[in-house]
């Protein structure tokens, strides 16, 4: 029988990762829902943004935070950059299209990382790496929680920017009706060249925070990527609060299955619900049908 | 083109005269690459069915005729064509389950990779195929097993299954069924409103494509003599057999064979050629298709096959 | 005898718009009959009933004597409706005689005595020409004699036209309606949807006149001219004159 401690710690480290992963799955899901492109290579560029936080720490020694200067502008721009080079050409395309080019950048991005870096586990130690602080029953890892408070601010964020700002509800109306925008004066590559390009970022902020707690290899990226897959299926694709519950729900489930069962069956549970949703309620579990 | 295809194949079957064991293994996995292309674009190319969970298929053929070979002795020269069968039975059941709910693109290809990774995850919880240690196939060295010692025998058969796959699909571009994989790839209220059962074609087509996959991972179990979630399950088979048809040009009988040729059998005769830093020849070479790949599905979006035959 | 085609009190909903209301009609064999109505009058959801893409909240689709309501669309097509569509709907990558020949693949079982029946259906349309063409290279009135191509190479008891004659140029209509009388006059029934009314007018036996989902009048195409329901419908409540 397992202790109440041990799952409320389990639920405490699944509300962290399942912030980060919230935070991964809005990036992918905003890009989506604008566009309409599912980008497969999202899982990577988290990845990416590991490798270039790890890069950073072991050779300028600056902290995973404090290289945020750096990260988020940077990945910006690579977002902009790919977008400008690859992404632009094909949204007209068929939906095979847009898989098959971005699982062709997965694959730059693998084999990139893996060319420079090698395809061995690594990972940092910052000062707060293996600091916790004990809250009653339940321990509180520093890094975790850190992690975590920078994706919900990230994800409140970007939620006040869509609500409030001008390109933000522009930004809207594009994935609500892409010609309805255009008609009424949204400027709507500009748009989706934005849109991609805060996916982007997104991606690389939770990459940055997780590394101080995570191991990082050129392969990590498959991981994210499937559960982005599913947290955005369960929101409702294109959904930014649906992926926000669904991120939370799939940390949960993660951190509560790995207490009783292996985690790669945990794993087939999860496509097995990712299934039943797609069948049965393709919307989401949080969105609303279509007419 | 036909005295061009006659040469190629006089070519093949000459090849093993002049090749030694380390480029014939080349050939060997670029025509495995090359049969398991053409048996995804079967549903992929022709019928637009864009299944991102055809590795469920490419295991269970591993899987099957390696068990039955464990199990009950039965040489896996039988055993494949239970594995496809198998394969081809669960593609039915899964097709006839998902298209009810008229899932198609992105949605469609989401449920099959969750039905290939449901797939491995249960794999590496089962302990009758040993689960995530897989299994090491000691074979009793002979023909009738379906195991060689030499490349020759892989190669000859890696070969015939390539020319069969393609003569099957010319077959199948030219039969009605085919036409109606077509037609429902282009447009299926159309081709509903022609007299197309669209829901038996896409379930035809999954399941004939499914059951040819399976041959392939009987294949890879034989040749390889290990089987495990970790190599037969993953996405990697899935990656080959997408990578090759969809370079090479998909919904034609020679652009998956094309498109595997190219990727596969390049980068094996790399890693076997003497270089100093084989490892990252090996990976710069990855990253040069990854980005030859882009390149083509931006400006060539038929497919490399497609230069051949410019129309107007 | 019975008719060919008999919708009977057919209605359909879409969230908040009852898009057909209580509809009835029929058509006879070796008859025209056109549907004319303004735009959102429910002209291409009736057709997608009859033809199986929805099925009817209410209210029945017979077709040859049979009760076909709620069949799928092939099964449909299978017993001897066919439909073109509104966007001609031409299958991209194939050529002009692969997607003519689908449609003959309907009542022929071999590939060689379906593509013969193909291009006679083409020499028909006057695509003979064109037979090696890709879907996505046709223009305008090209795409519509191919749909009417498709549709009538599947051997059909009634053909489903949805508004073959918009976009055309006068001559391109004076074409198409001489190509509609010679269709009807081998023996095949048309449901004709038509804006243009010069084409619907000259072709149909009979009009149906669809407002708002709801048949509002029916009749010979002279009877109907006068019709101040018909001309409310079309102009509004200012123009009937009184």
């Amino acid at each position: 029988m397992i202790g109440l401690d041990v799952v409320v710690q389990a639920l405490l480290s699944g509300l962290f990762m399942g912030s980060v992963y919230a935070l991964i799955a809005i990036g992918f899901t905003l890009v989506f829902g604008v566009t309409d492109i599912v980008n497969f290579a999202h899982g990577h560029l988290v990845m990416a943004a590991m490798f270039v936080t790890y890069f950073l720490f072991k050779t300028a020694h600056l902290d995973p935070y404090l290289s945020l200067v750096v990260v988020l502008p940077l990945f910006f721009g690579v977002g902009a950059l790919l977008y400008v080079l690859v992404i632009q050409r094909i949204v007209e395309a068929p939906h095979s299209a847009h898989m098959m080019v971005t699982l062709g950048l997965l694959l730059v991005f693998e084999n990139l990382a893996n060319l420079f870096f090698g395809g061995d586990l690594r990972g940092i130690t910052t000062k707060y790496t293996t600091s916790s602080f004990v809250m009653g029953p339940v321990a509180v890892p520093l890094a975790r929680l850190g992690a975590a408070a920078v994706s919900l601010l990230a994800v409140a964020v970007l939620g006040v920017f869509l609500a409030r700002t001008t390109l933000g509800k522009a930004i809207r109306a594009s994935a609500n009706n892409r010609e309805g925008a255009a008609l009424v004066g949204v400027n709507v590559p500009r748009v989706y060249l934005v849109s991609f390009s805060l996916g982007t970022m997104a991606a690389a902020l939770a990459g940055a925070v997780i590394v101080p707690f995570s191991l990082v290899s050129p392969f990590v990226g498959h991981e994210f990527i499937l559960k982005a897959f599913v947290i955005a299926v369960l929101g409702g694709l294109g959904s930014v609060p649906g992926a926000l519950a669904g991120g939370l729900l799939i940390g949960f489930v993660e951190a509560l299955s790995s207490l009783y069962i292996s985690a790669s069956l945990g794993n087939a549970i999860v496509f097995a619900i990712l299934i039943a949703v797609l069948l049965y309620r393709p919307w989401g579990i949080f969105g609303q049908a279509k007419v | 083109m036909k005295a061009f295809g006659v040469a190629a194949l006089v070519a093949a079957v000459a090849l093993p005269l002049v090749a030694g064991q380390h480029l014939l293994t080349a050939f060997i996995v670029a025509l495995h690459a090359a049969y398991m292309a053409l048996a995804w674009n079967v549903a992929a190319g022709y019928a637009g069915q864009f299944s991102l969970g055809h590795s469920l298929f490419y295991g269970i053929g591993a899987y099957a005729s390696t068990m039955l070979y464990l199990k009950l002795g039965l040489t896996p020269w039988v055993g494949m064509f239970a594995g496809a069968a198998l394969a081809g039975v669960v593609g039915v059941l899964l097709a006839l389950g998902v298209y009810r709910y008229n899932v198609r693109g992105i949605f469609f290809a989401l449920v099959t990779l969750g039905a290939a990774e449901v797939a491995k995850g249960l794999a590496d919880n089962w302990d009758w195929i040993k689960g995530p240690v897989g299994i090491l196939l000691t074979m009793k060295a002979a023909p009738g097993e379906f195991f060689f010692l030499r490349r020759e025998p892989y190669y000859y058969v890696a070969l015939f299954m390539v020319v069969a796959l393609i003569a099957i699909s010319l077959v199948l571009e030219r039969s009605r069924l085919g036409q109606h994989f077509l037609a429902v790839r282009e447009d299926e209220a159309a081709a509903e409103a022609s007299g197309v059962d669209s829901y038996r074609a896409k379930t035809a087509a999954i399941g004939l494509s499914a059951a040819l996959t399976a041959f392939a991972g009987s294949f890879y179990a034989q040749f390889y003599l290990y089987v495990s979630p970790e190599t037969v399950l993953t996405f990697e088979p899935q990656l080959t057999m997408m990578l090759g048809t969809m370079v090479g040009g998909a919904g034609t009988a020679l652009g998956p064979v094309l498109g595997s040729v190219l990727f596969s059998g390049l980068g094996e005769a790399l890693r076997n050629l003497p270089f100093e830093n084989t490892r990252q020849v090996v990976i710069g070479s990855k990253l040069v298709y990854a980005i030859l790949l882009i390149v083509i599905l931006i400006y060539l979006p038929g497919g490399l096959i497609t230069l051949g035959r410019r129309r107007a | 005898m019975s008719a060919l085609l008999a919708v009977r009190g057919v209605s359909k909903r879409f969230g908040g718009l009852q898009a057909l209301s209580n509809v009835t009609f029929a058509v006879d064999h070796r008859e025209i009959v056109g549907i004319i109505g303004p735009n959102g009058a429910g002209k291409t959801t009736l057709f997608n009933v009859i033809t199986g893409v929805y099925a009817p909240d209410v209210g029945t689709v017979e077709l040859r004597g049979m009760d076909v309501t709620g069949w799928a669309p092939h099964r449909i097509c299978r017993l001897g409706a066919a439909r073109t569509f509104q966007i001609g709907k031409p299958f991209a990558a194939l050529s002009v005689l692969q997607t003519v020949r689908i449609g003959a693949l309907n009542r022929i079982e071999s590939m060689a005595g379906a593509t013969a029946r193909a291009l006679e259906v083409l020499e028909l349309v006057g695509l003979a020409g064109k037979r090696d063409d890709l879907g996505r290279h046709l223009t305008v009135i090209e795409r519509k004699r191919l749909e009417l191509a498709r549709a009538l190479a599947t051997g059909p008891a009634l053909l489903l036209l949805d508004e073959v004659a918009a976009g055309l140029r006068p001559n391109e209509i004076q074409e198409m309606i001489a190509l509609v009388r010679r269709i009807a006059a081998g023996g095949v029934s048309v449901l004709i949807i038509e804006h243009v009314l010069e084409a619907v007018m000259r072709l149909s036996a009979r009009i149906v006149v669809l407002n708002y989902g709801e048949v509002i009048a029916e009749g010979s195409p002279p009877s109907l001219v006068n019709d101040p329901r018909v001309i409310e419908a079309y102009l509004g409540e200012a123009y009937t004159l009184a």
